[in-house]
């Protein structure tokens, strides 16, 4: 079993090395957030099938931080373009 | 292989083509929103599916409850961050993608 | 939708107070997997967070039915499985069967969390994105047109409103 779910682990690692294509490709920032949400869905998954496999509790805390900085980091980068947004009125936002 | 374990390899075999699909599918839309469709509904099932294989591995209550938790905060800040993405392109002006 | 009319908060009590401290001691039991020794960090955690939920309480009274909730968790699961699926096949599909589009929702719910968490719940349902929440609009992105399906967001208008214990207009 722990081999299986060692080898399902890598698999995951493989899909996630296929949605960072996407993250190195852009082409907006957004579309680089987008890592955030794949680490913050399949890096937890990855973790919590490795705690599991390798007798690691632990590693199920680091997937409940991951998912919490996921959305934490999230906020922080749209934080930072409203910001930026705002000290460039021309900049795109529309007044809301 | 106890039957516990069978089950396991049933839940995650079926997570299997969520996972797939999230990545293929930001590889192959065309835009921001729809790739956080794809990355928001397809992984939340793929890891929805994992937390399931391992709740028939696990020895206590407290550590079924801590999976069940570990999803639910999942589900909670991938719809936020989705909608945040989403509605930050839209203040920026990003139109979406139209089929032509 | 004049906002004067929102029921205000009421200042917090005692027996709020305990129901949110119970609650971080279950969370912390349960993260800590009932350790004696980590009482020392969260003990003061405990309460300092339950303090610091008083402060931070929504302006905007809102209560919730756990009966509500007990109807809402099933058809979300299910509703949600569906999106899933959904999704990915049109990500798999050899023509990319997708037509997107925006359109725009007025939401019946009263302002409040209820918006709020209707807005994060679509996000997972098949097809819907939301995009935008301004007042009463919701802006939302549907992955194809050809499925808008205003009954859809009714039903799970009716849904919020019985989790939320709020009326429609």
């Amino acid at each position: 079993m722990a081999d299986f779910q060692f080898g399902y682990a890598l698999f995951l690692l493989l899909t996630v090395a296929i949605g960072l294509v996407r993250v190195g490709r852009g082409p907006t920032a957004g579309d680089r957030m987008l890592a955030a949400q794949l680490f913050g869905t399949s890096g937890v998954a990855i973790l919590l099938l490795l705690g599991r496999a390798m007798q690691q509790p632990a590693l199920w805390d680091v997937a409940l931080v991951f998912a919490v900085l996921a959305a934490v980091t999230a906020v922080a980068f749209v934080q930072r373009v409203a910001g930026r947004a705002e000290s460039k009125p021309e900049g795109g936002a529309d007044g809301s | 292989m106890a039957p516990d374990d069978w089950l396991t390899l049933v839940c995650l075999l079926a997570a299997a083509p969520f996972f797939l699909a999230g990545s293929i599918g930001l590889l192959r839309f065309p835009d921001l929103y729809c790739r956080l469709h794809a990355l928001t509904k397809a992984d939340n099932i793929g890891l929805g599916l994992v937390v399931l294989a391992l709740l028939w591995q696990v020895t206590s209550w407290s550590e079924a409850l801590k999976l069940l938790l570990i999803w639910l905060l999942v589900l909670l800040a991938g719809a936020t961050v989705a909608h945040l993405i989403a509605r930050n392109a839209l203040r920026q002006g990003q139109k979406p993608w139209e089929r032509p | 939708m004049p906002t004067a009319d929102l029921e205000r908060t009421p200042p917090w009590s005692w027996r709020e107070a305990s129901t949110r401290l119970a609650f971080l001691t279950g969370l912390w039991l349960l993260l800590t997997g009932a350790d004696a020794g980590s009482w020392v960090i969260g003990g003061p955690a405990v309460l300092l967070a339950t303090l610091l939920s008083l402060r931070l309480r929504s302006p905007v009274a809102w209560r919730w039915r756990p009966a509500g909730l007990l109807r809402f968790v099933p058809y979300f699961l299910w509703h949600s499985l569906r999106g899933g699926l959904d999704v990915t096949r049109r990500a798999l599909h050899p023509r990319l069967p997708i037509a997107p589009a925006l359109v725009y929702h007025t939401l019946r719910l009263p302002p409040g969390p209820s918006r709020v968490f209707l807005a994060n719940t679509i996000n997972l349902l098949p097809g819907t994105l939301s995009a935008e929440l301004q007042d009463s609009r919701l802006t939302v992105h549907m992955l194809d047109a050809a499925l808008v399906n205003v009954m859809e967001l009714q039903r799970l208008e009716t849904r919020v409103a019985d989790l939320f214990a709020v009326s429609l207009e």
